[in-house]
């Protein structure tokens, strides 16, 4: 560890270099107020190289974790947030689950939401649905916030993936991403409750309620959508693909990363001008 | 906990029998308390953080899953 420490006292110099004497008998061949003077002795010529060694920080970690040599720091006023594979509520899911864990996501949004230099956030969506109690919290955080929020339905949004898309400011659906409305009395795990249909049409509401009043389609229409038959094997209720999703007025817009990252900046432009406003 | 999904729930729970908790520990590794539990190398992975600092939320060294 000692052999360490000298080496950091001097970043980037290799101490022991035998181009340099270490007598101190030697006299030096430069005057070390004027070096390369001419006026001065041993200033005719230029200084010998020293062998310098050029060593990057946490190079060998950047090696072994990303299998490149130097990452490039930039800082983004952005933040990304992924919802992946299953939402993870109170039960731990078998292993062969992605799961997206919302004990972790939730400090984060705080985080987010108290920090200075995140400006805004985007959230990507390509989740088959989970946990309803913690996919309704993660979609009341983000509606809470109070930096301009754009999601995107990249692959899939179903279930509890279709509040917390609309639960962002903008919403986006790319041309291909689908989205499942389905009941969730008939193709719900209900563990430790009493099964009763009371129970789970309250469930159900608290979705419902969520998505019509974060988005612009009506109750009934999403109940309609929810309660098709003939469209899912084996449940009721729709698939909705790409831009049918904007049509029904669920989803915003359909369009790519690029377009989310442009309306994310142009919301966080109009939140930066509304703050600027004087007051009187 | 309700489980709202299109996937078939065959599939999701599959195993859910035969899982074993992992025996988790607490401790502070730089300054950030949280659950540790051991994998067969004699290695640390974060389970879960118990900070109540969200900005430590943000650090992807501690997300969980990650090897102390």
């Amino acid at each position: 560890m000692a052999r360490t420490r000298s080496f950091d006292e001097e970043p980037g110099v290799f101490p022991y270099s035998p181009d340099i004497d270490p007598e101190p008998s030697v006299e030096p061949d430069h005057h070390p107020e004027y070096p390369g003077d001419p006026e001065h002795p041993g200033g005719d010529h230029p200084r010998e190289p020293r062998r310098v060694q050029g060593r990057a920080k946490g190079d060998v970690n950047s090696i072994k974790e990303l299998g490149t040599s130097q990452v490039p720091e930039v800082k983004s006023n952005i933040h990304s947030l992924t919802i992946v594979g299953q939402i993870e509520g109170h039960l731990v899911l078998p292993p062969q689950n992605k799961t997206t864990k919302y004990e972790h996501i939730i400090p984060q949004l705080v985080a987010i939401e108290q920090s200075n230099e995140i400006e805004g956030l985007l959230v990507i969506l390509n989740t088959v649905g989970g946990d309803v109690e913690a996919g309704l919290a993660i979609a009341e955080m983000l509606t809470s916030l109070s930096k301009p929020t754009v999601s995107i339905v990249l692959g899939g949004g179903h279930s509890i993936g279709v509040p917390i898309a609309v639960a962002a400011d903008y919403s986006f659906i790319a041309d291909t991403a689908s989205m499942t409305i389905h009941p969730i009395r008939l193709n719900g795990l209900v563990i430790g409750v009493p099964q009763t249909y009371e129970y789970l049409d309250k469930m159900q509401d608290r979705v419902v309620n969520f998505v019509i009043n974060h988005s612009h389609i009506s109750a009934e229409r999403f109940r309609e959508l929810m309660f098709r038959t003939g469209e899912l094997a084996r449940d009721i209720g729709t698939v909705l693909i790409g831009k049918e999703a904007v049509e029904k007025g669920l989803i915003d817009g359909v369009g790519g990363v690029s377009q989310a990252v442009a309306k994310l900046k142009q919301l966080i432009e109009q939140r930066k001008n509304n703050e600027e406003v004087p007051l009187q | 906990m309700i489980l709202w999904t299109p996937m078939q729930l065959e599939l999701v729970l599959e195993g859910l029998e035969e899982m074993v908790s992992p025996r988790c520990s607490q401790v502070v590794h730089q300054g950030v308390p949280m659950l540790v539990e051991k994998t067969g190398d004699g290695r640390s992975r974060v389970a879960r953080l118990l900070s109540t600092d969200p900005g430590d939320y943000l650090k992807p060294e501690l997300s969980p899953g990650s090897y102390l």
